[in-house]
Parts: structure tokens; sequence; C-alpha cells
């Protein structure tokens, strides 16, 4: 080796090193990561003890690793070489010829069957007419679309305890866009089958595609396996909103208090977490009132995310929607349903939260 | 800290080099102590008091027996002074709730266990200090008068949590007369990429295999393909996970000026159980046999005493990979086909067509990674019983899985063999230099971006 080549060599190695040093402390740290949908770790404070008891410099790697320059370029180089080399699933996503499909753990021991029986007693308590309905997820629909051999949980034993029946439904309907591509949460048309299907439960007329004009909300949605799997290359997904707004109330109880809301929170469409227009996302309850419906009929959804997309088909056939999130409402779901006259309670999960959602306790309180 | 970590390699590899090299040479040990023990306290910041002891015990004992050499019976005294001292401190921190737990089985006999963590690294960095007194009472190495020297080597970041085990002697002359040349540092910065590209790209994408059969045999879903898939994940994630720390570790002594043995010597090559053990983890084996096995009495005293010795000696090396049975059970497993080739295969081996041999040594030594793997030892017996015929032949994962980790295991089973290194010195020396920092480059760029990612990347030598 002349000593110039090792000079070449030493040189390339030290700014490497040393220059994507320089960049991560020049760089200014960055609240949040809009790809990965998630707040990312602030230089920690120092203390002895955190010292002492290592919490500190775990805390500085967190950091070192979330503040990285070009964090997301990095994360999608990894997924196209898992993907040079053959891999078809990338941390925890499949990937299936352009769609994005969840792979569904194995559920702990017991979690299942005791969650079945909080909605058992649930029914117990209460003397509003009270269905479940789990929703399969894109993995269990579309399993034909998986890689051969691929594992992911079984729902079918758990399906067949929905007294909804969403997974004949929408595999009915398998061959159309009822999942997003990028996300795992169903569509609008998915949501649309999957209304009907619950309204023919709860005894209620069903609706017809053609009396809704669907609304291109956007044609740019990258969802969450977007974010999750690191396969950026994708063609992003297109979001349509179904139910028009006239005639609809939304109140929210974001913060405790009584707010008036919308079907569709707009601003949502400019960020990357485009899902939460619906509704404007997660939040503890929310009220849909439609004026014409007359009757007085109540529906109380007790729901996850996938509930966002349903409840403005739901609105057409009942006076007044509930949704009720357990993850953030506290109050006993029974006294909630007595005190506001709830007539159908309808505890609608998708599997994948059904299966490690640990606040269905609160349903026998 | 880790050397495949972002914080490693983007903050204090190039904030330690940097200092290194601004130093004038009679203070490099000073700095390369104080950035060691930086490196040391990171991941256990009270632990680095043991450093301390360490360095300031085995430091007066070089001392004293040095001081004592004519009185012999006094040095001796000195140097097992030193031994106990190691071996205690092995002793408590790595085996002490072993024992207990043990023990403690025995009716009316109740010891209490503390679960102190296992300070990093302390099987390695006792092992060297150990060395160190032995080697000045044997004259194979001078006495260190100076502590911060001295420092330096029981501290030095490289090897410190992961070998190779460096004798004193190894790098006496380095500690105070090396000379810094750029060639040392590029080839060693190549060195480095080497290893790097090993444990991140290889080892840690193939250990997420082992896990996931590990899983498929706990809810009794493992096949006999599926048994042995795993089997093979995890014998070539600690191969390419142990060789590519040595690799780094070497090439960043040899950035500051060190020369350390090498460690692995394409081990999966052997064809013989015998000659597996030459050319794996050679620092430690060589280890054993320099300060156990020859001071034992070798193979000098007849049949009876040199089967007593390879015993004591594969259970040492056994448990010395960790407080558990099973780590006992592998050493004693090797001591039995080590025996076996010894006294009643070698004949039969002679005579036998290569590549059964080299079939016979893969068998062999990764039903091995098998009992070293799974330390529940009933799991264990299980999931074996599985790949020799007790579950089914195989299942449609398999297939998806094989097909997943096609490609990862081709590259393994080149990066196996002498293939690449072949090749390479065959290419021209113009082109060779052309594809150096190419590669250089795209190893430090992927490694990168998979430890950007946050993807799946243990610290397999948590128990040694």
């Amino acid at each position: 080796m002349t000593k110039a080549y090792s000079r070449f060599l030493t040189a390339f190695f030290c700014v490497f090193l040393g220059g994507l040093l320089v960049w991560h402390v020049l760089l200014p740290d960055r609240e949040k990561s809009e790809t990965e949908n998630r707040t990312l770790a602030q230089a920690p404070e120092f203390s002895w003890t955190a010292l002492v008891d290592g919490s500190y410099t775990k805390k500085v790697e967190t950091y070192f690793a979330d503040q990285f320059p070009l964090r997301d370029s990095w994360t999608g180089l990894k997924a196209r070489a898992e993907q040079l080399i053959g891999k078809s699933e990338f941390n925890g996503v499949y990937l299936c010829g352009d769609t994005l499909i969840s792979k569904v753990e194995t559920p702990a021991e017991g979690m299942v069957n005791k969650n079945l029986s909080y909605v058992d007693r649930l029914a117990g308590k209460t003397d509003a007419n009270v269905v479940l309905g789990l929703i399969p997820s894109a993995a269990e629909v579309w399993k034909e679309k998986l890689p051969a051999g691929a594992e992911s949980w079984d729902q079918t034993e758990l399906l067949a305890q929905s007294s909804v029946d969403f997974q004949s439904t929408l595999s009915a309907h398998a061959d159309e866009p009822i999942f997003y591509r990028t996300d795992h949460h169903w569509t609008t048309l998915g949501a649309f089958y999957g209304a009907n299907a619950l309204l023919e439960v709860l005894g209620k007329e069903t609706l017809k595609e053609n009396n809704f004009a669907p609304e291109a909300a956007s044609d740019n949605f990258n969802g969450t396996l977007y974010s999750q799997s690191g396969i950026h290359w994708l063609e992003p997904d297109t979001m349509e909103f179904w139910v028009a707004e006239q005639g609809l109330t939304v109140t929210s109880w974001r913060t405790g208090m009584e707010e008036p809301a919308s079907l569709y929170d707009r601003t949502y469409l400019e960020k990357k977490d485009k899902y939460s227009s619906f509704l404007g996302g997660n939040q503890p309850l929310c009220v849909i009132k439609n004026e014409n419906v007359t009757d007085g009929s109540k529906l109380l959804l007790v729901r996850d995310s996938y509930s966002d997309a349903l409840a403005p088909f739901l609105a057409q056939r009942f006076s007044e929607v509930h949704l009720l999130d357990l993850r953030y409402y506290r109050a006993p779901v029974s006294a909630y349903a007595a005190e506001n006259g709830i007539g159908d309670i309808a505890v609608v999960y998708s599997v994948q939260n059904f299966i490690s959602d640990v606040n269905l306790v609160l349903l026998t309180q | 800290m880790i050397f495949s970590s972002l914080t490693f390699l983007f903050a204090y590899l190039p904030l330690t080099l940097a200092v290194y090299f601004l130093a004038p040479l009679r203070w490099r040990n000073l700095v390369l102590l104080l950035v060691s023990l930086f490196f040391y306290g990171w991941g256990e910041p009270v632990y680095i008091v043991i450093m301390f002891a360490s360095i300031l015990i085995d430091y007066i004992h070089g001392l004293l027996v040095e001081k004592y050499r004519e009185n012999d019976k006094k040095a001796r005294w000195f140097v097992a002074q030193s031994v106990i001292f190691n071996l205690l401190l092995l002793g408590f921190f790595k085996y002490w709730d072993f024992l207990a737990a043990n023990l403690s089985l025995l009716p009316g006999v109740q010891i209490p266990q503390f679960g102190i963590p296992l300070p990093i690294g302390i099987s390695f960095f006792t092992f060297q200090t150990m060395s160190y007194t032995i080697d000045v009472y044997r004259r194979d190495a001078p006495v260190q008068r100076n502590i911060v020297d001295f420092g330096a080597f029981v501290t030095m970041f490289p090897q410190l949590i992961a070998g190779p085990i460096v004798k004193y002697k190894t790098v006496a002359e380095d500690l105070n007369h090396r000379v810094n040349t750029t060639e040392d540092f590029a080839l060693g910065a190549r060195r480095f990429c080497v290893g790097l590209a090993k444990k991140v790209l290889l080892a840690n994408s193939i250990g997420a295999l082992w896990d996931a059969q590990l899983a498929s045999q706990s809810v009794g879903e493992l096949t006999v393909i599926g048994g042995w898939l795993g089997l093979f994940a995890f014998g070539f994630q600690i191969y390419f996970d142990f060789s590519g720390y040595s690799d780094m570790a070497i090439g960043l002594g040899q950035i500051f000026g060190f020369r350390f043995n090498e460690n692995f010597d394409y081990p999966y090559l052997s064809a013989s159980v015998t000659e597996f053990w030459r050319r794996w983890h050679m620092s430690l084996t060589s280890w054993f046999r320099e300060y156990l096995y020859i001071p034992l009495g070798g193979n000098r005293g007849g049949t009876v005493k040199t089967l007593r010795n390879i015993l004591i000696v594969w259970f040492c090396t056994g448990f010395w990979h960790g407080a558990s049975w099973n780590f006992i059970l592998w050493g004693l497993y090797f001591a039995g086909w080590l025996i076996l080739e010894k006294y009643v295969l070698r004949g039969v081996l002679e005579k036998t067509p290569a590549w059964v041999k080299h079939f016979y040594t893969i068998i062999v030594v990764f039903v091995g990674w098998g009992i070293f793997a799974m330390e529940d030892l009933s799991v264990c017996g299980a999931y074996l019983a599985n790949c020799f015929g007790g579950a089914p032949l195989w299942s449609a994962l398999d297939g998806y899985r094989l097909r997943s980790y096609a490609v990862t295991f081709l590259a393994l089973i080149l990066a196996s063999t002498t293939l690449g290194k072949t090749v390479w010195y065959r290419l021209p020396e113009k082109l060779r230099n052309v594809l150096t920092p190419v590669l250089m480059a795209l190893s430090l760029v992927v490694c990168t971006a998979y430890l950007v990612d946050g993807s799946y990347n243990p610290f397999l030598y948590f128990r040694f």
C-alpha cells in the first residue's frame, strides 16, 4: 500500500464517520417525524442519578438514532436492501405486490377469551341490544395475496364469535379496494360494505351505493404501513369521502368539554396522518346527530379507529350515533347507555386491536 | 457501548480518533485509558470501579512478582494471589447465583442469590489480567512499572467486551514502543468495515431466523427441516457475530498501533472436530492450553491423566461461556468428541473421503450450537429431538422462510469459505485499489441504514 493510498483510505474513513457526526450536531433537532408518524426523542437532560442507573446513556442512544441525519432515507434504503435479498416481510409488514399487509401476531394466551367474556358481561348489565362486530384484518380477507407460506395468526375461529359477519361481507368484495394498500384501515368502500353488514344485524334498511357521490379527498395518502415497513416506493393511496355533511351535526368531547366538530377534518389532508380526517381522529367521545332521521333511534359504538370511517354511514339510519373509545373514555359503558337512552350497542373492533386491547375490561363496569 | 451502534460509529469513534491522534505520543496511553474507561462506563457506569480495582491489584501483583523473583516461593504466592483475586471476581459476579441456586437444591442448604447484573466483558478482562502476572512470573513478559500503561492494556476498548483475549506478552512491545502509521490506519479501517458488515448484515440478519424457529418450537410447530434451519441460522449467527466483532477489534487495534492475534480461521471448513477447535475462538483455546491444560500436565502423564486434563479443560471452556448447565454440557459434549477423535476415530477419519469428514464435522458442531443456544435443557432436548425426526418433515412456513433467507444463506456459506479471499487476491492490484473504498463505503452506508432502522441488533456475549 503506497503512502498516498493509505492516506486516501484513512481520510475517507474519517470523513465518513466525522462528517456524519458534524452533520448530526449542526442539524436542528426535529420534534416529530411525519413519515413515521411519531414524536422523536429529544436530547436528554443530564443528571447523576440517571447516569448511575444507566438510563441517561440509553436515552442518548435513542436520541442519537432518532435525530440521525437523513433518517427517512436510511430506513428506506434498508427496506430496498431487504427487498433486494428476497425478503417479503418488513418490520412486521408483508409486501404483496403493490400492497402492504400487516402481519397479525399470535395474541397473548387467554387474551381473546377474556375480551370476548367482557362483551358478554356488558350484555348482562344493560337493557340495550348488544352486538359484537369483529372486522377481519387485510391479512385474513386478502390471505391469498400474502407470500406463500407466510405466517399470520389465523382469525377464522375468532371471527366465528362475531355477531356481525364482516368476514363474509368483505370476502365477497375481496377483489375491490376495501383496504388501503399502505395503511391498515379499511377504505371508505370497505367501511360502506361493513356498515351494511352491521345495519342488517341491527334490523335497519341497508344503504345503496348509488345514493352516494364519492368525493376524492386525497390521492396522496401514505398510511401507517408505509411508515412501519420503510417501503416508500409504492403508489400512494387515494382516499374518498362518501357521506355528505349536510344534515349531520357532530359534537366532540376531546377535553371533557362539549365542542362542535365536523364529519371530516380537512386539515388532516394536508398532513401525513390523513385517515384522521374522518371525525378528526381519536377522541374519547363523539356524537353524530342526523336531523333527517326522526325516529329517535340511538346507536352506541364502542370502537377503535376503524369506526371513524364506518360511523358516517351508520348515521344515515340512526338519529344519533355515539362513538365511545375505551382507551380514553373511563366511565361505565352501561351507565352511559342508560343515561342517553341508547337502544343498540355495537362493540366494533378490528381483530388486530381486539386481540391486544387491554381496555375492554372497562365494559364490565 | 457496542461497535455496531450509531453512537459508537458516529460519535465515540471519530472523537476518540481525533483526541488520540492529536495527543503527543507520550500521552497516547493515557488517552487510550481514559477513552476506554468512558467506553466501559457508557454501558456500565457503576462497574468502572471493578476496572480500577482490577488495574490496581494486578499492577501491584506484577510488581511484587518481579520484586520477589529471587524468592520463588513468595513470587508464586503473589501469582496465586492475583489468580485468586481474578477468579473470585469472576466467581462472584458470574457464578455466584448459579452455584447458590444449585447448592440450595441440597437438603438443608440455603444460600442467598444476589441477582447482580454481570459486568460486561468480565470473562475477557479477568483472563487477560491473569495472564499478565503469570507471564511476568514465567519471564514471558516484562513487568509494567507504569500504571497508566498497564491500565491502558487492561481497559483497551477495542477488545474489552468481546475479545479476542489479548495476552499481555502479545502487546507488551506495542504498549510502549508502537509506531502509528497511516498504512496501519488504512488496513485497520478496512478490517473494521469487513467486521461491521459481518456483524450487522450477516449475523443480525440470520439471527432473526433463529429467533423465529425458536418461537415455532415453543408453539409446537417446529418441523425437522425447520429445526435444522434454526440450528444453521444460529451457528452462522454466532460465527459471523463473533468473528465480525473480532475483525472490528483487530482492525481498531491496528488503527491505534496494536497487533492482536487472529481469533478465527475459517472454522466451518474444518474436517474434524479437533481441527474446528484449532480454528474457532483461537485466543480462548490457546489461553486454556497455555494456562490450564499444559500446567495440568497436558498429554504427558499417560492416558488417564490426559483424559482427566481434557475433561477439566473442556468443562472450564464450557463454563466460561456462561453460568448455566447447558454451557457445561456443551463443553463436555466437545470433550467427548475430541477424546473420540483422539483415541478411536483418528484411524477411521484418515481413510474417510474429505466430504464425509466435512459433513460429519458440520453436523457435530451445529448440534453443539443447539446445546449452546438453549439454556433450558428441556427445551433443548425437545428441539433436538424434533431435528432428528420427532416432528413432521416440513411445513409451508419453512418454505417461506427458506425463500426469504435463501440469499442470506448463500452469502453466509460463501463468506464461511476462503473463496472471497482467493478471488480478491486474484484481482489486479489496480482494480483492488478502486474496489476497496467502494466496498468500504458500501459496508458503512448499508450498515448505517440497518442501524438507523433500529433493526434487530443483539449483543450475544452478555453471558460471557
